[in-house]
């Protein structure tokens, strides 16, 4: 089935207001592509504090590759995966070596000077550029093809509450840091509070009308008349939002597969709080909301910062009790950390697979296969090992088809400048630029060999 | 037709804003004639719907005014029909009888269909006995006398109508809910903010190196040490205080700073600006919000300089704003308190305007627009409950068991409970709370659909619905009303509500004195004055530049500073003589308005301020700030902050002749190049001495300047309202507004026009019949001191501003009683507050209830 109609057209054609626009706007059914383009969409999910390389890159190059501890958990998409080694953050100027680890790795461009002084190096402020995702945002945005909702969405998971230059990895330009949310609820109101607020007051409007009643007998027959003009507005107001939440159900396009609002609002578990043992289902609902918001075509950019640069959670779930950036400063002769460092990155990888899993099992709306095929996720860390600090091969491993890259190899590139990567995704998703953060270091483009 | 009521009001305050509104320019006449039409014809409803007083008086002595001599025969003789055949069963005013026809002949049919139906069906028993010419006759009689609506408008007495909340009485009452959970609000006589310097950039009280109150925040150390024993390199300044806001509306906050900086504001947890990472080129932070007015903003302010390898800049720092409708200067001393007092939560949710057809906000109406800008209210509420309140309210009680949830069903009946003002019945708790509670697993989802239906009910919407109350409950909610605009949520008050404790006066008037002072009874004020002195809307002046040359946006900026915290002082000092108002000698002025205005304008140096018996706000801080040029030298000023730094000015009875000859109002009532006497006289007769003029017969032009050079303004006016139909008028008008002229049109004091001396001259014939002449602005000030239609329009102004009701409801000697308590005070107008406060808490207990 063909849908011929703009989606302000599909709007007007339900002659509803423009706040309740919003409302069905909020729903995924509604949110089909606008022309036949094939829909591509980029996730970019940070893990802090290195790896450990020798469990995390496969030994082999090409298509014959067998996948070490760390990224085990990926190996149900195999034929999706794409490792992408020796890449290194070549990133000088201020800042210590994490600092300039988170905020340069998404923009490719130095550190302005400033204050913060990390462990070692002169101190820093905030990236001197955009972010590839914001810039990302921001050509998709300009097209009324690629326009979405939000543009970009920015997740984050236990991020600490506090703006430095160790806590963002997105930035809307030069000193723009761009704050995660890291909260569920919040993030669950930005994307569904508008619906969700307006499905509760036609709920409550109900209990209302009830008491408008009991009310009206209060008063003097004078003064009930206000009182019964506002019980009337009440009711055409919920009755109005009745009919509109109606509307919204029954006007979905015949093929989509989400067959009622009841599943476009996703469910999250009740009280959870930012707490450091909440971080698994934190995780999970962050990824929910954010696989959610991918199918309801909300954005096609968006990013999972999961904890911050220096990150030390405490994942006691693993039986591990001392924070991740605690351990991973210890030498690789300490077994016990090494152990541990293996167990902690996998259980990123873990969550890395989790979103695929959830990509792969959710039918694209609209198109063809999975929401997989056309999403392509790129976990990626601020140092490439931890007790070194090098920003050199950065881990680099991308999940999906949203970028059209050959997928299913292990690759190695031999000390090229992230910049590289970072022109070849944005080429990748319709917008080549020459230059993307430093040029010095952009000199001969994109990657070659990821197509 | 020179009554009193409500007719006057109508009248006075609808179309000398109509009237202001649009005679500003001159030069604009093809326009200003229409619009004089306009002013005519919307007029007439007005008149005709007019309630009350006086339009029952009217009917009293003619009846409502027939249109012809044939109409008035047919109602008479209707009348006499309807006396005989009809009176007995629908009673003498079309009322009904119980035992014979019990509804009331009242409904929107014309005279033509009324006359149809009466023919075809009355008298019951023989519908033939009344047609034709007669049941025309009685189809008249009953229309004009009961049954239309404009009948029904005409006969009703005016009365205490149920309103919603107004919006500002929606922001403050939002304010106070927010505000139960935290301290109750407090009142500081203190200015300026409290500084802790800090040798190194943390808080160790050894490195502790000044203490000390800032007037402003507005340094530029540079590469410089703050203070002795500081290290240049590292350093920490921690500000705090409140933001004290006297006006509702739009603020920006605009911090700089070169260095590390974090901004609270509003609560202790509300992060305004991070700038925790200084980073090059990042130095200006600027904040837009809605503040609610009567409201301190508690905020601190952490500013770092820090030690580094690399080069540090040089330390600047400054907090400014842009207040509503102003332009952006550093936050003033005035508006400063050193001392962060309770958290603060204002409403950012946009609001439609309020019905201010009788001269004040009313709540008489609702809208599709105000339903939905409650919904937004109510889950903006939710948001702050849950992120702010809930999670103190949770740890405050954290060792009590949550069996059931208990403590969020605690948490939410406390919460309805200060919305609903009052005691909540089982119904109502079970309602509003355990029904919401049992439908949401979640607790944020819990108190948002609580929310939700709290905010939306009726029972926070309209304050006054509260007759299930005790009797002090009923009074307590009336007092917040009265003079907050707002719910009771002192613990005070709630407790002496809910204990029954304010019954009789003596306990009401003690209530009423104890918020007489609070911020919000005086911002309160600060609006009422300001829509008293008919500037509301003082945006929009502007001058011709060659004219006046000087007379720019900053002038203007000054000359409101200067009216502004002339009238608070007013409001908080102790006296608050009205007398003083209207006959001070004195401004509040500036080295730019002193160099716009001439001497009269300077500074008054000498100390202590003689016979002033001003607050001591005034004898504190007038010399205070005469000093403000000593000060510690890395206080860094550009000269447009100097010019415009307020000190008292010089005495001068002539050239300061009371509040009313300040160059603000004399400016905003005067045309662009000419000052207008017809808009400062209708500015005088209705609204200072409360007299009703009714709008002119046609529309005039006025006479253009340009072609009269010759003339001065007074003569000028004189050669155009000199015809008969004028004078009834415009003898009244002119005779007031050219005792003015002296103030030219920027309001700066003139003793020539166009070579010839000024005639200031002029007289006022008051309600009694009592003729005054008087000579000059001075003379005029001092007569309308003790004027007592001057006090008497004065009252009523405050009382319908702070009631928002018709004070003819409260009885028609309500109003004269008032003004004896009044004048008995000494003119004090905290006095008048807790009168009108008393009065108006007072009467309406005894709620009409009818199932």
């Amino acid at each position: 089935m063909r849908h011929k109609n703009s989606r302000r057209d599909f709007i007007r054609n339900l002659g509803i207001s423009g706040a309740a626009a919003n409302l069905v706007l909020a729903l995924p059914s509604l949110g089909w592509e606008a022309s036949g383009q094939k829909k591509q969409r980029v996730i970019f999910v940070f893990s802090p504090n290195g790896v450990i390389p020798k469990h995390f890159w496969p030994d082999e190059e090409g298509e014959t590759f067998e996948l070490k501890r760390i990224l085990e958990p990926l190996a149900p998409y195999r034929d999706q995966l794409l490792t992408l080694r020796g890449i290194d953050n070549r990133i000088k100027g201020d800042g210590d070596g994490h600092m300039r680890g988170i905020g340069c790795l998404l923009t490719g461009v130095e550190l302005f000077p400033g204050d913060v002084q990390g462990g070692s190096d002169t101190p820093a402020g905030w990236s001197m550029g955009i972010s590839i995702d914001q810039h990302l945002k921001n050509k998709l945005q300009a097209d009324a093809a690629t326009r979405t909702r939000f543009g970009s969405l920015e997740f984050g998971v236990m991020v600490p509450d506090r703006a430095d230059t160790w806590t963002r990895w997105s930035y809307a330009g030069p000193n723009q840091p761009v704050a995660p949310i890291s909260d569920p609820y919040q993030m669950f109101n930005k994307l569904y509070g508008n619906i969700q607020n307006r499905v509760m007051l036609s709920s409550v409007l109900d209990d209302l009308s009830e008491d408008f009643k009991k009310i009206e007998k209060m008063v003097s027959s004078e003064d009930r008349q206000i009182l019964q003009q506002h019980a009337e507005l009440v009711r055409s107001v919920e009755r109005e939002l009745k009919a509109d939440l109606q509307r919204a159900i029954d006007q979905q396009p015949a093929d989509n597969i989400t067959a009622s609002a009841d599943h476009a609002v996703p469910k999250l578990p009740p009280n959870v709080q930012e707490q450091n043992d909440n971080m698994p289902l934190i995780s999970r609902m962050q990824t929910d909301l954010m696989v959610n918001s991918l199918m309801s075509d909300f954005t096609r950019v968006a990013t999972m910062q999961i904890t911050n640069s220096v990150g030390n959670p405490r994942m006691r779930w693993l039986d591990i009790d001392e924070g991740h950036h605690t351990i991973s400063h210890e030498p690789d002769s300490n077994e016990d950390a090494y152990e541990q460092l293996i167990k902690i990155n996998t259980w990123y990888s873990e969550q890395v697979a989790y979103m695929a899993k959830k990509l792969k099992e959710t039918p694209e709306p609209g198109g063809d296969g999975s929401m997989l095929d056309h999403t392509t996720i790129i976990w990626t860390n601020e140092l490439g090992k931890g007790n070194s600090h090098t920003r050199n091969s950065i881990p680099f491993v991308m999940v999906g088809g949203g970028l059209g890259f050959k997928t299913g190899r292990s690759l190695n590139f031999g000390n090229q400048p992230h910049n590289r990567l970072l022109l070849s995704i944005t080429e990748a998703m319709g917008h080549a630029e020459k230059t993307f953060g430093n040029p010095d270091y952009c000199g001969d483009g994109p990657l070659t060999g990821l197509v | 037709m020179l009554t009193r009521g409500k007719v006057a009001k109508a009248d006075s305050w609808d179309s000398s804003q109509r009237f202001c509104n649009h005679l500003p320019q001159p030069n604009w006449l093809i326009i200003l004639t229409q619009v004089c039409l306009m002013a005519c014809l919307v007029e007439l409803p007005s008149l005709v719907a007019a309630p009350p007083e006086a339009a029952a008086q009217a009917k009293d002595a003619s009846g409502p005014e027939p249109s012809s001599a044939e109409e008035a025969k047919r109602i008479e003789r209707g009348s006499q029909i309807y006396k005989q055949n009809c009176q007995n069963c629908h009673g003498r005013s079309g009322q009904g009888s119980e035992d014979q026809y019990e509804h009331a002949l009242i409904g929107d049919l014309s005279v033509g269909s009324l006359t149809q139906l009466i023919s075809r069906t009355m008298p019951e028993e023989d519908p033939d006995a009344c047609t034709g010419e007669d049941a025309a006759a009685v189809a008249t009689y009953i229309h004009t006398a009961f049954y239309s609506e404009a009948a029904r408008v005409r006969n009703r007495p005016p009365r205490i109508v149920m309103s919603r909340l107004t919006g500002e009485q929606l922001r403050q009452s939002i304010a106070d809910l927010y505000g139960h959970f935290t301290k109750p609000p407090a009142t500081s006589d203190q200015r300026g903010v409290k500084a802790t310097y800090y040798n190194g950039t943390s808080r160790k009280s050894e490195e502790l190196k000044i203490d000390r109150v800032d007037k402003v925040i507005d340094f530029e150390f540079g590469t410089e040490s703050p203070g002795d024993g500081i290290d240049p390199k590292s350093y920490l300044i921690h500000w705090e205080g409140s933001l004290k806001v006297d006006k509702t509306g739009r603020y920006e906050i605009v911090l700089r700073s070169t260095c590390s900086c974090m901004m609270k504001f509003g609560s202790r947890n509300r992060e305004l600006i991070n700038n925790h990472v200084q980073s090059e080129g990042r130095d200006e932070f600027r904040r837009e919000m809605f503040l609610t007015a009567g409201r301190a903003y508690p905020y601190e302010i952490s500013f770092l300089q820090r030690k580094r390898k690399t080069k540090q800049p040089p330390a600047r720092v400054s907090l400014s704003w842009i207040p509503p409708g102003g332009i952006e200067e550093v936050i003033p001393q005035q508006n400063m308190i050193p001392e962060q007092l309770a958290d603060t939560f204002a409403l950012q949710a946009k609001l439609p305007p309020d019905d201010r057809s009788y001269g004040y906000d009313r709540g008489t109406s609702v809208s599709r627009q105000w339903d939905e800008s409650t919904t937004a209210t109510a889950i903006e509420f939710a948001e702050i409950a849950i992120e702010e309140l809930y999670p103190k309210y949770r740890h405050r009680y954290r060792n009590d068991s949550d069996e059931n949830r208990s403590i969020l069903k605690r948490f939410l009946a406390e919460i309805v409970t200060v919305a609903f003002r009052g005691k909540l019945d089982d119904a109502t708790r079970k309602l509003y709370i355990d029904q919401q509670i049992a439908l949401s697993e979640d607790d944020g989802e819990a108190i948002r659909r609580a929310m939700l239906l709290t905010l939306k009910s009726p029972r926070f919407l309209y304050p006054t619905l509260d007759a299930e109350h005790n009797r002090s409950q009923r009074t307590a909610n009336r007092l917040a009303l009265v003079m907050f605009d707002s719910l009771p949520s002192a613990p005070w008050l709630v407790n002496s509500a809910a204990k029954d404790k304010i019954q009789n006066d003596a306990q009401l008037k003690n209530a009423a004195r104890r918020m007489v002072d609070d911020y919000r009874t005086q911002a309160k004020t600060l609006t009422f004055l300001n829509e008293w002195l008919g500037l509301q809307n003082t945006d929009e002046i502007a001058k011709d530049k060659e004219l006046f040359p000087g007379f720019d946006s900053h002038t203007i900026q000054d000359l409101k500073k200067s009216m502004n915290r002339f009238l608070q002082d007013f409001i908080e000092n102790e006296v608050s003589d009205f007398r003083q108002l209207l006959q001070a000698d004195w401004r509040y002025t500036t080295k730019r308005l002193e160099n716009y205005y001439g001497t009269a304008w300077r500074p008054d140096m000498t100390k202590g301020h003689p016979q002033t018996n001003q607050a001591q706000i005034i004898q504190n801080a007038a010399p205070q700030e005469a000093e403000d040029t000593k000060e510690p030298q890395d206080i860094k000023h550009d000269d447009a902050q100097l010019d415009s730094m307020l000190t008292r000015s010089v005495r001068d009875r002539e050239i300061h002749a009371g509040v009313l000859t300040h160059p603000l109002i004399m400016s905003n009532l005067a045309y662009h190049r000419t000052t207008s006497p017809i808009h400062r006289g209708v500015f005088l007769t209705r609204r200072t001495l409360g007299r009703v003029l009714r709008p002119p017969d046609a529309s005039f032009t006025p006479l253009s300047a340009e072609l009269h050079p010759e003339l001065t303004t007074r003569e000028r006016i004189q050669l155009q309202t000199g015809e008969v139909n004028c004078q009834a008028c415009h003898k009244q008008i002119n005779s007031l507004g050219f005792a003015f002229e002296h103030f030219d049109a920027t309001g700066k004091f003139r003793r020539e026009e166009k070579a010839k001396q000024i005639n200031a001259t002029g007289n006022y014939t008051d309600r009694v019949g009592k003729r005054v002449d008087f000579n000059g602005a001075r003379e005029l000030a001092d007569y309308l001191a003790q004027s007592e239609d001057c006090h008497q329009a004065f009252v009523e102004a405050a009382f319908e501003h702070f009631v928002k009701q018709p004070i003819t409801a409260y009885g028609s000697g309500t109003a004269d009683e008032i003004t004896k308590s009044f004048r008995d005070s000494g003119y004090n107008i905290r006095e008048l507050l807790i009168t009108i406060a008393v009065t108006a808490s007072r009467q309406p207990i005894a709620a009409t209830i009818q199932p």
